[in-house]
C-alpha cells in the first residue's frame, strides 16, 4: 500500500525534489566529472537544513521520521547519487548516536549536527571480514581511552568533522567510540579515487594518542560489533534508497530518449527490444523501493528490520547496475559517452555492491537468519 | 521592523484550457502554489528582518484553502500569517482587494512596511501595493531590487528597466519587489515542522473594520466582460526554395522588394 | 466642454518613452469625438512639448515644475490626482511601462475607479472603454469595463501600436499650474539611465531571433555576422537565455521585450506563445524551422522548412 505521508511530510519532500531539480541535479555530470562537490553546492546543502532531517526536535533537528528520510535521499538520488550517498552516511551515524550515546554526547555534539557531517569509521587497511581483525585500539589510562590506529574507506572522509570508530578494547572486545578533528591526535588521511559516487569524498583518518572519556564511548564497553551491526542497518535502508533513485534517474533519461529517438519514422520505443529493457528497469526499480520501504516502516514501528535492510541493499545493488546497464543500451553509443550520465550511473550503483557490507557477505547474513527460523 | 508581506495563490500553471462547448476558463481542480514573484518579497523580509531585527507577518486574502501558501512562507521563516477569507470578498478587483488588504494591516497594527511581489503571474496587474500604499497614506517604491535599512528610512533601488531609480522612503511604506532583487531560500526541514506548529489566524468581513460599499464586486469598478483564447491570426506562410542557397537569393529580393537592403 | 482621453506623457530623463506616441495616434483612431488631450508634467527647461505634439493630440496640459525633474511616484500621482479632479476626463491613458504602472493605480486608488492593466487593445462602445488585456501569461484574453465610474483608466503595453506623426499639427498648449504635493513621500536620490544593450531589440528595425534550432557556437557567430552586415539586432527565444550569450536583454517574447521591427527572421524558432506574442507587431516576418508543424510558421509570411545552420550558413556566404 502507497505510503501516506502527513502534510508535513508532503511539503518536506516537495522541496526536496525542487531542490534537487534546481541546484543538485543540473550539476550531476560537473559532480562526475570533476569528482567533487563544486564550491557552495555542498554548503546550500547544510544551509538548507537537509542534515537535521531525522535529528530530533530537542536537539534543534526537525525530528522527521525513517520512512520520509530515506524518501528525502531517494529524491535526491535522483539528482545526484553522490550527494544522497552523503546524507546516508551522516544519517547513519547519528542514528547510532541517539541510539547508543551518552547524554553528555548527546548534548556535546547534537546542537551541531544540522550543520557538520557525522561519520562512521570500521574498516581499516588490513581489513578482512572478521571485525576481530582490526588493529584501531582504545586502551584505558586512567578514567580516559585513549585511541591508536587508522580507518579508511569512510563515507565522508575529510568532509566530515565528527567520527563514530570501532576500536578494540581487549582481545576479543570490540567498542565504539567518537572523536573529532579538533582532538589533538586527529589526522585526516587521502581520499579515495573511486570510478563511482565521485562527488562523496571517501577518504581516511588517522588516530595518534586521541584521549576521551567515558562520555564518548558509545554504548557500553564490547558492544562495538552490535553497534556496527546498527549502523549497516540504518545505512542498508538508505542505501536501498540510493539505488531505487538512481534506478529512477536512469528510467527518466531511458524513457524519454525512448520516446524522442527514433529509427526511421518510428520512435525506439515503440520497438519490443527498447520495451522489453524499460520495463525491467521499471520492475527492478519498483521492487527496490518496495523493499527499502518496507525496513524503513518496520525501523519506524520499532520492530526489527535488519534482514529486511540487508535485502534491499543486496537485491537493489546488482539490480541497480543492471538497470543502468540497460539503459546505457537503450542510449547506444550515446549512453558510452561520458557525456551522458548513464556510465557514472552504472559506477554509482556499483559502489553499493561492496560498501556497507558486500552482497556476498550479505547473502550470508539474509540466508543465516532464515536458517535460523 | 514589523514587516507584512502580501501574498496570492496562482494556479500551478499557466496553461489555462477553455471548455470546447461553453468557453468558459477551466480552473477546476488546478492546484495552487504562492506566486513566484512573492517568494522574493517573503525573502527580502525576511533578510531585512536579519539585518535589523523585528519580525515577518504573512497576509492573504482567498479561500480557507490559502492557508497552505501561508504555511509555505512560514516554513521559509516568516513569524505569524493571516488570512482575509470571507464571500463578502468574492469578486473583488484590484481596488477592492487592496482596500481591504490596507484595512487588515491598519487591523495586524505598527506596521512598518508593508512588501508584495511586483505582480501576480496570473492577473499580471501589479497594482495591489500602489492602491495599499494609497490606502494607506504612505509612498512606495515599486520594482525594488535593493532594499536597505537606514535608521527610521528605507533606501531602495528600483529597477524601471529603462532607468535606475533609487528612493529615500520614510517609513511606514509600501514596497514591491523584482525577482531580480534576491534568490528565495528554500523551505527548511525545522522551520516546516515549525509552520505547522503556527496558527494561521482567519480574519473574516466582521473582524475588519471595513465600509461594505467597498467589498466585494459591489466595490470593484471593472467589470471581466468577456474571457476568450487569444486569436490566431495567420499570415501568408509563402513557402521559400527548399535549397539553402535559392532560399536565400529569394530572401534577399524580397527583402529588395520592401525596401529593407 | 468636450469629453477627453487623456494621456499621460511617460518622461524618461532624457526623452518622452515613445508609447506616448503610440498612445496618441492609437487614441485618435479611436476617439470618436472624444479630445486626445496628453498630460505633460516637467521639469520647465526640459520642453518636451514640442515631440510630443508632432504626433497631433488636440491638446496638450503643461504642468512645469522644478519637483517634476526627479520626481516621486508619490508627486507625480498627487498632481495626475489633482488635474484629473479639476478636468474631469473620461478615460486616462498610461504606458504600461514600470512607472507608468507604478504611478496609474496610485491615481486609481485616490479617484476610487477601475485600472486595467498592461492592455493589448481597447475601443470605445459609445462611451464604455472596452479594454483588452492578456492574463495567465497571454494564455487569456479579457474585455474589461469600468461601467459606473470615471475616468476609465487603463495602462497599455508599448509597442502594441505603431505611432505615427501628423505633419503640420498644431496643438493647444494649456499651462496648468498644480499645488505641490503633500503628505509623506519619497525622495528620489538618483536616477540612471540604464545602458541599453548595444544590439537593443526593442527599438531595432530589423531583427535575427534565433531558437534553438539555431544554437551551436557557430550558428550565433554566424547569426552575428549577418546581423551586422544587414543593420539587424540579434534576439533570442526564452531557452537561448541560458547560454553565456545572451540575457533576458536579447529576449523576444511576454516575459522579455516585445518587438515591433520592419523585418524579423526566426531561425530555429519553434514559435511558443510566449515568443509569438512578443513578435506580433513585426512588419514581414520570414522564419526557418526544421519541423513544418512549428507553430511560428502560422505566424510567418515566409517560411523555410529545413535546418537552420544550412540557411544561416548560404546566407552568409551569400553576403560575401
Amino acid at each position: 500500500m502507497a505510503k501516506q505521508w502527513t502534510p508535513q511530510e508532503q511539503m518536506l519532500l516537495r522541496m526536496t525534489s525542487e531542490f534537487t531539480a534546481n541546484e543538485i541535479a543540473p550539476l550531476d555530470l560537473q559532480i562526475d566529472h570533476a569528482g567533487r562537490y563544486p564550491d557552495g553546492l555542498f554548503e546550500q546543502v547544510v544551509a538548507t537544513g537537509f542534515l537535521s532531517v531525522m535529528l530530533p526536535h530537542e536537539f534543534g533537528g526537525a525530528g522527521f521520521g525513517p520512512e520520509v528520510t530515506a524518501e528525502v535521499v531517494r529524491r535526491v538520488a535522483e539528482g545526484n547519487a553522490s550527494m544522497a550517498a552523503t546524507l546516508e552516511g551522516h544519517y547513519k551515524t547519528v542514528y547510532q548516536m541517539l541510539k547508543y550515546g551518552t547524554p553528555a554526547l548527546q548534548a556535546k555534539y547534537f546542537p551541531t549536527a544540522g550543520q557538520r557531517i557525522f561519520g562512521f569509521g570500521m574498516t581499516e587497511p588490513t581489513g578482512g571480514s572478521n571485525p576481530m581483525s582490526i588493529r584501531t585500539t582504545a586502551v584505558r589510562q586512567g578514567s580516559d581511552w585513549v585511541l591508536n590506529g587508522n580507518k579508511i574507506m569512510i563515507t565522508n572522509g575529510g568532509l566530515a568533522e565528527v567520527y563514530c570508530v570501532l576500536a578494540k578494547t581487549g582481545p576479543q572486545e570490540l567498542s565504539v567510540f567518537v572523536v573529532d578533528q579538533d582532538m589533538p591526535g586527529f589526522a585526516f588521511g587521502k581520499r579515495e579515487n573511486f570510478i563511482g559516487l565521485r562527488g562523496t569524498p571517501v577518504g581516511e583518518i588517522f588516530m595518534n594518542d586521541v584521549r576521551v572519556s567515558d562520555d564518548y564511548l558509545l554504548g557500553k564497553v564490547g558492544q562495538g560489533g552490535e553497534i556496527g551491526d546498527s549502523a549497516h542497518d540504518d545505512a542498508r535502508i538508505l542505501m536501498g534508497a540510493v539505488l531505487t533513485g538512481i534506478m529512477d534517474h536512469a528510467l527518466g533519461l531511458a524513457t524519454s530518449y525512448a520516446k524522442e529517438r527514433k529509427a526511421g519514422s518510428t520512435p525506439i520505443g515503440e520497438l519490443g527490444s527498447i520495451q522489453r529493457k524499460l520495463a525491467d528497469i521499471a520492475m527492478g526499480r519498483e521492487t527496490t523501493r518496495l523493499l527499502y520501504q518496507n525496513a524503513a516502516a518496520l525501523h519506524a514501528a520499532g520492530q526489527p528490520y535488519s534482514e529486511e535492510a540487508t535485502m534491499a541493499k543486496a537485491y537493489g545493488s546488482r539490480t541497480a547496475v543492471a538497470a543502468c546497464d540497460d539503459a546505457l543500451q537503450v542510449f547506444g553509443g550515446y549512453g558510452y559517452s561520458r557525456d551522458y550520465p548513464l556510465a557514472h550511473l552504472i559506477a554509482d550503483a556499483r559502489a553499493l555492491e561492496i560498501a556497507e557490507g558486500t552482497v556476498e557477505k550479505m547473502r550470508a547474513a539474509i540466508a543465516a537468519a532464515e536458517l535460523a527460523k | 521592523m514589523k514587516i507584512v508581506v502580501c501574498i496570492k495563490q496562482v494556479p500551478e500553471s499557466n496553461n489555462v484550457k477553455f471548455d470546447p462547448v461553453t468557453h468558459n476558463l477551466m480552473r477546476g481542480g488546478m492546484s495552487g502554489r504562492i506566486n513566484p514573484f512573492d517568494k522574493n518579497a517573503i525573502e527580502a523580509a525576511l533578510r531585512l528582518r536579519d539585518a535589523v531585527g523585528g519580525e515577518v507577518a504573512l497576509l492573504s486574502m482567498g479561500p480557507d484553502s490559502t492557508a497552505e501558501i501561508l504555511r509555505d512562507g512560514l516554513a521559509m521563516g516568516a513569524d505569524s500569517a493571516y488570512l482575509l477569507s470571507s464571500r463578502a470578498f468574492a469578486g473583488a478587483d484590484t481596488l477592492s482587494t487592496g482596500y481591504v488588504l490596507a484595512q487588515a494591516v491598519r487591523q495586524i497594527g505598527n506596521v512598518d512596511l508593508t512588501l508584495l511581489g511586483r505582480q501576480a503571474v496570473d492577473a499580471d496587474t501589479g497594482q495591489v501595493g500602489p492602491i495599499m500604499a494609497v490606502n494607506l497614506n504612505q509612498p512606495q517604491a515599486t520594482y525594488a531590487t535593493q532594499l536597505t535599512a537606514n535608521g527610521n528610512q528605507l533606501t531602495v533601488v528600483r529597477d524601471l528597466d529603462s532607468l535606475t531609480q533609487t528612493v529615500e522612503l520614510p517609513l511606514p511604506a509600501v514596497i514591491t519587489v523584482r525577482a531580480e532583487a534576491n534568490t528565495p531560500r528554500y523551505e527548511t526541514p525545522l522551520h516546516i515542522q515549525q509552520s505547522f506548529e503556527k496558527q494561521v489566524t482567519i480574519w473574516r468581513d466582521t473582524d475588519l473594520d471595513l465600509d461594505p460599499e467597498k467589498l466585494g464586486q459591489k466595490g470593484s469598478p471593472t467589470v471581466v466582460r468577456k474571457v476568450y483564447a487569444p486569436e490566431a491570426k495567420t499570415r501568408a506562410q509563402t513557402a521559400l526554395p527548399s535549397e539553402p542557397a535559392a532560399a536565400v537569393d529569394q530572401l534577399l529580393v524580397i527583402m529588395q522588394q520592401h525596401g529593407l537592403i | 466642454m468636450t469629453e477627453a482621453i487623456w494621456i499621460v506623457a511617460e518622461r524618461e530623463p532624457a526623452r518622452i518613452n515613445p508609447v506616448t506616441f503610440q498612445l496618441i495616434t492609437k487614441a485618435k483612431a479611436i476617439a470618436k469625438g472624444k479630445k486626445v488631450v496628453v498630460v505633460l508634467l516637467e521639469a520647465p527647461d526640459q520642453q518636451f512639448e514640442q515631440a510630443i505634439s508632432e504626433y497631433g493630440p488636440d491638446e496638450i496640459l503643461l504642468g512645469q515644475n522644478v519637483a517634476y525633474a526627479q520626481a516621486s511616484d508619490e508627486v507625480m500621482a498627487g498632481a495626475l490626482t489633482t488635474l484629473a479632479r479639476e478636468y474631469q476626463p473620461n478615460a486616462v491613458l498610461f504606458g504600461a511601462t514600470p512607472l507608468g504602472r507604478s504611478i496609474a493605480p496610485r491615481v486609481q486608488a485616490a479617484l476610487q475607479t477601475g485600472l486595467t492593466a498592461d492592455c493589448l487593445d481597447f475601443f470605445y462602445e459609445d462611451d464604455l472603454l472596452v479594454q483588452v488585456k492578456p492574463s495567465y501569461g497571454d494564455n487569456v484574453m479579457c474585455e474589461i469595463t469600468c461601467p459606473d465610474r470615471r475616468p476609465q483608466m487603463a495602462s497599455v503595453r508599448p509597442n502594441t501600436f505603431a505611432a505615427e506623426k501628423v505633419a503640420g499639427a498644431m496643438p493647444a498648449i494649456t499651462p496648468v499650474e498644480v499645488a505641490q504635493t503633500t503628505g509623506p513621500q519619497g525622495r528620489v536620490v538618483d536616477e540612471t539611465v540604464r545602458v541599453s544593450h548595444a544590439t537593443g531589440i526593442a527599438s531595432a528595425n530589423k531583427v535575427l531571433a534565433l531558437g534553438r534550432g539555431a544554437a551551436t557556437p557557430a550558428d550565433i557567430a554566424n547569426a552575428r555576422e549577418i546581423a551586422s552586415r544587414l543593420g539587424a539586432s540579434v534576439g533570442v527565444s526564452r531557452p537561448l537565455t541560458d547560454l553565456p550569450d545572451f540575457t533576458v536583454e536579447q529576449q523576444i517574447g511576454q516575459s522579455g521585450t516585445t518587438i515591433a521591427p520592419d523585418f524579423l527572421l526566426n531561425l530555429g524558432v519553434s514559435g511558443a506563445t510566449q515568443f509569438i506574442v512578443g513578435m506580433t507587431q513585426a512588419k514581414l516576418v520570414v522564419s526557418v524551422n526544421r519541423d513544418a508543424q512549428a507553430p511560428i510558421f502560422a505566424q510567418s509570411d515566409y517560411t523555410f522548412t529545413g535546418d537552420a545552420a544550412a540557411f544561416i550558413t548560404a546566407l552568409k556566404q551569400r553576403m560575401n
